[in-house]
């Protein structure tokens, strides 16, 4: 049996010692808390273009199941159209790319804690983003389209009036969605969408008829429909929706990096590099 | 089967991961597990509130929420880990927890006259623990330890949102990319062998430690 004395002593340390972490813990997490609001007011942090030339190597996140923006081919290998223009833009300044799979729904913090440099993988602007983060120059543009099965006879927006949308979880098109109801929110059932986290699933659930349209960007939705067994079955409507612009997403801090991304791309558009690029991935 | 054979590799270099964390969490939250079982039954009462803490919040929070903030909420503190040892860490402090409730279960089922003998025939605390009583919980706890052992397989899965990629991601992005099921298919079953292969090693363990009942 232990003294009396000795657990007094023993307990009060151990007390001691974890009001010392709690309380460690919670000024670290306020001033974490204040550095992050701190990086979205502009430019608080160092400009990291300096350390990316250094080391000849950036870090740019992709979700790594986005066809055909980025993903990986049979061999693991990742391709896509924004991994061969990222390539090729940072080539030109003798930079290679480091491609770093990710979660999507995690890709602002990713940035804002520094683990990679940059979004670039079909992102699209939105007001929220463009709270977050600070996108280079469009390079792309896309706008949402509904999918359906031919059978069905939907062939307008309208006619979506009390069936089942399905679309992509935190996808900009799930961002429209909601910002313009009288687009498509008005006619869909119960105002609701069913969200997926991949769109070869809300694929399987359209086959099944469990959701009768599909809300989805269009150059993801021609490499679906190419991909179905017979893409003569459905049908894709473009609607009211506005067009949206794909964007790199950078740190704010990040402006020279921006700018030299900037310049890289408008070069591209020029000479013909970014049209050959295009060809490769969205011509069918 | 051709289309089996070509989604191998991805799917293989998804299982390394998938067994990495594996054997990491489970040669990690072990030792942890039993330090923890350990506390709980300590004279200390701070020790003991500190340990149903942790306990209580490792099995109240979901498991995904704890890799998220070991990841990126520390990160915003300024405590970094790399992503594969940020899972790691995430897993093992979660599994220990569990195991020490199971341990602790096995403790208390080894009488309290076990350790008097052990005082009077001149073992030390040490000793008494090393040799009698830690021999007894093993056998014990075998049943529910695979159970967790079983689980740990599937809840690698996880791992997907630190931005690791296991095996199930591995599948997903050969469904997405060819717009098929078929990888889900080949994820569930390479999935059962290696539940399989746990089973058997566990059943193994359980009838030889049954020789000496």
């Amino acid at each position: 049996m232990v003294s009396m004395k000795k657990k007094i002593v023993v307990n009060s340390i151990i007390g001691l010692l974890f009001v010392g972490i709690v309380v460690w813990l919670v000024i670290g997490l306020s001033a974490g808390a204040k550095h992050n609001s701190q990086a979205n007011q502009e430019t608080s942090k160092t400009d990291e273009w300096q350390r990316i030339k250094q080391d000849k190597q950036i870090t740019i996140c992709l979700d790594d199941t986005f066809v055909p923006m980025g993903f990986r081919d049979k061999d693991g290998k990742i391709v896509g159209f924004d991994v061969d223009l990222a390539n090729a833009v940072f080539k030109t300044m003798g930079i290679t790319v480091k491609w770093q799979p990710i979660d999507w729904s995690m890709k602002e913090t990713e940035l804002n804690t520094g683990n990679i440099d940059a979004i670039w993988n079909g992102y699209t602007k939105t007001a929220a983003r463009e709270k977050q983060v600070a996108f280079s120059n469009t390079y792309h543009n896309a706008t949402q389209v509904l999918v359906t099965l031919k059978k069905n006879n939907i062939n307008s927006f309208s006619d979506m009036q009390d069936k089942v949308l399905g679309d992509q979880t935190a996808s900009s098109g799930d961002e429209s969605f909601n910002q313009h109801p009288k687009v498509l929110k008005q006619y869909v059932k119960d105002q609701k969408v069913v969200g997926y986290d991949t769109f070869d699933k809300a694929f399987n659930d359209l086959n099944a008829g469990r959701i009768d349209g599909l809300l989805i960007d269009e150059d993801y939705a021609r490499y679906y429909v190419a991909h179905q067994t017979n893409p003569k079955n459905y049908t894709v409507t473009v609607g009211g929706f506005s067009v949206d612009e794909t964007a790199v997403g950078f740190r704010k801090s990040d402006n020279q990096l921006r700018q030299a991304v900037n310049q890289t791309l408008s070069q591209f558009k020029k000479d013909g590099r970014m049209k050959h690029i295009e060809n490769k991935w969205f011509s069918n | 089967m051709n289309y089996f054979l070509e989604l191998l590799p991805s799917l293989l270099s998804g299982l390394k991961m998938t067994l990495g964390v594996f054997f990491f969490t489970i040669i990690g939250s072990i030792p942890l597990g039993i330090i923890v079982s350990l506390g709980m039954k300590s004279e200390y009462f701070t020790i003991r509130w500190l340990i149903n803490g942790y306990i209580w919040i490792m099995r109240g929070t979901p498991l995904l929420l704890q890799l998220i903030f070991v990841y990126y909420g520390l990160g915003m503190m300024g405590i970094s880990f790399p992503r594969f040892e940020a899972a790691i860490i995430a897993f093992i402090i979660n599994y220990a927890a569990y195991l020490a409730e199971i341990f602790r279960g096995g403790l208390q089922s080894v009488p309290r006259g076990q350790y008097d003998a052990a005082k009077v025939l001149g073992f030390t605390k040490i000793q008494t623990f090393f040799k009698i009583v830690l021999p007894q919980v093993i056998k014990i706890v075998v049943p529910s330890f695979g159970n967790e052992v079983i689980n740990l397989v599937k809840d690698t899965s996880l791992v997907y949102v630190i931005g690791l990629g296991d095996i199930l991601r591995a599948g997903n992005i050969a469904a997405s990319r060819d717009v098929t099921l078929i990888p889900y298919l080949l994820v569930g079953l390479i999935y059962l062998i290696m539940t399989a292969i746990v089973t058997v090693l566990l059943r193994r363990t359980e009838k030889r430690l049954n020789i000496w009942r």
